[in-house]
């Protein structure tokens, strides 16, 4: 069955208060069309989560739409601090709950597999820890071995409303293929109670039959399918095209304040009705110098 | 022969001597990544890197501006998942070293990179761990990389993101952890930890500084040996992988 659709529609599947988990790494393979059309649409008191924190989360975050983040920190790799998220914990605005990668990817884990909790040898002795004791977070807890006795730090599975998954290439099912690494976005698909999949490019099922053994996210966890080229731009995706250095550098100097980051938002989200506008203002000359080669991929 | 170098190099020269061949070692950002592609271009064409991402033993061209930037991974053995690699690699315990960049650090070897200032009150948060943790829980041993300033090498740091020896003499192991870090590398100095305070002791002097130099920029005093040797300069060979073939553009060592 298709499960194509337009973004605005698949955005509007997105229930105020969700929980929704981001396919991004720092500046890599981000949901940015997803999270410009959120935005548009003002679906806000949102909880976010990912293993390492990413410009569409922080994009969003300053957008003023999500509530809480559940984390691994992170960062915009050289360009930049995490501006919006920083500041919203710093200020006491945005409540975090923060982790290592491993402790969130296992949670997320956890809650693939269906497992009541799972055990972590991460975390122990740190104020990370200490700092989600403080706060009485309910989503760890310690429990003893029942083959050695052994004490064990233990997490609570992570289980999102949906999760937002970039691909490169995708069926109109949602049968996806995600080239270069996938850091955590195979464990949040089979937590999250449903998918969203935003494509590089809609191939035919027929494609997806012949190599079978590159879909990692099977169309049964999907609801909507998106096709959206340039979808994650200014981030890379590997095999399509590089991050923009230019429009990461402006990010950046944007987001260091709230009113120059109304005026980015402004300037390149409200003002474009949809992510090819946002395409048009950037312009092709700039995004045809993206593109990747296609021996190294980038 | 004088050899010119810049203490960046000799940083990354005396990180790439602590790796053995064969080891398997995670690589978090920046310096790291240059010692450990230098040392398996020279005496350790057997180790295997890791970065958390999911990526294997990548052979780079292009600098990259952190381990999301697709130069990083080029011409990769594998591209997985954190599950993969800081799951079924670390938290199995099949990393020998990890490696880490930090922005503080105690006389423990406890790392901050969370936030600067007063948790309580007023403080700039920071990056925060990414797999950092992970890898100072679960590696057998660390070794960290950083700047040596009193604003960086403190007595009391505001944030532990990723345990070291904790608060000293067995408390690691009582917090349930095995391993910690083994040196901590710095821009004037080579530190170990005692074996059994577990604090921070001075194990070499960079050339062209001196004792005071190493201890007045420090905010804590560490362990102090009757002798001290000079650390070894890099040698001509491997100042040239650096420059010719690592880090061509001085982005990580700029």
């Amino acid at each position: 069955m298709s499960k194509l659709c337009s973004m605005s529609e698949a955005v509007s599947s997105i229930k105020p208060g969700a929980h929704i988990s981001l396919p991004g790494f720092a500046i890599t393979r981000c949901a940015m069309a997803f999270a410009h059309e959120l935005i548009r649409q003002q679906i806000k008191g949102l909880t976010l989560s990912q293993c390492v924190g990413a410009m569409d989360a922080d994009l969003l975050v300053g957008a003023g739409l999500v509530n809480k983040v559940i984390y691994g920190g992170g960062s915009l790799d050289r360009f930049g601090r995490l501006a919006n998220i920083n500041r919203g914990i710093e200020n006491g605005t945005l409540a975090a709950d923060e982790y290592s990668s491993l402790s969130v990817a296992f949670r997320y884990l956890a809650g693939a597999l269906g497992l009541p909790f799972i055990p972590i040898r991460s975390l122990m002795g740190s104020d990370l820890l200490n700092q989600l004791k403080n706060k009485e977070s309910e989503d760890i807890a310690s429990v003893d071995d029942p083959f050695t006795g052994k004490d064990w730090l233990v997490l609570k599975p992570l289980i999102p409303d949906v999760a937002v998954m970039h691909v490169q290439i995708s069926d109109d099912e949602g049968n996806a293929v995600i080239l270069g690494p996938k850091w955590d976005n195979c464990e949040q698909v089979k937590a999250s109670e449903r998918t969203i999949i935003i494509a590089e490019h809609i191939v035919s099922t027929e494609i997806i039959r012949q190599n079978p053994e590159s879909t990692c996210i099977p169309g049964l966890f999907v609801s909507h399918v998106v096709e959206q080229p340039f979808g994650a731009y200014p981030t890379s995706v590997y095999r399509e095209y590089d991050y923009d250095s230019d429009h990461m550098k402006l990010y950046v100097e944007s987001s260091c304040s709230e009113e120059k980051f109304a005026q980015y938002l402004q300037e390149y989200v409200f003002t474009c009705k949809d992510h090819w506008q946002f395409l048009d203002k950037i312009g092709s000359q700039i995004l045809s110098t993206l593109h990747a080669d296609s021996l190294k991929g980038y | 022969m004088v050899i010119d170098y810049s203490p960046n190099e000799l940083m990354a020269v005396a990180g790439a001597r602590e790796l053995r061949d064969s080891q398997v070692v995670a690589v978090g950002l920046g310096l790291p990544v240059v010692a450990s592609f230098l040392a398996k271009k020279t005496h350790a064409p057997n180790m295997t890197i890791l970065f958390e991402l999911g990526v294997i033993d990548p052979e780079p061209v292009d600098c990259g501006v952190g381990l999301a930037d697709p130069r990083v991974w080029y011409r990769a053995k594998v591209l997985s998942s954190f599950v993969d690699i800081l799951g079924s690699v670390l938290h199995r315990g099949r990393v020998d070293v990890g490696f880490l960049g930090g922005l503080e650090s105690d006389e423990y070897g406890n790392l901050n990179t969370t936030l600067l200032g007063d948790p309580k009150g007023q403080f700039k948060h920071m990056v925060g761990s990414g797999g950092a943790n992970d890898i100072a829980s679960n590696a057998k041993s660390t070794i960290i990389i950083m700047r040596h300033e009193a604003r960086k090498l403190r007595k009391t740091i505001s944030f532990i993101t990723s345990p070291g020896y904790l608060h000293g003499n067995d408390s690691r192991k009582q917090a349930g952890l095995c391993g910690g870090p083994s040196r901590v590398i710095t821009d004037k100095a080579i530190f170990g930890f005692d074996p059994d305070s577990k604090k921070i002791v001075l194990l070499s002097i960079h050339p062209g500084n001196t004792l005071e130099d190493v201890v007045n920029t420090m905010d804590f005093e560490p362990i102090i040996p009757e002798k001290i040797p000079f650390t070894e300069p890099p040698s001509a060979e491997q100042l040239q992988i650096i420059r010719e073939e690592i880090d061509p553009g001085k982005m990580y060592l700029g």
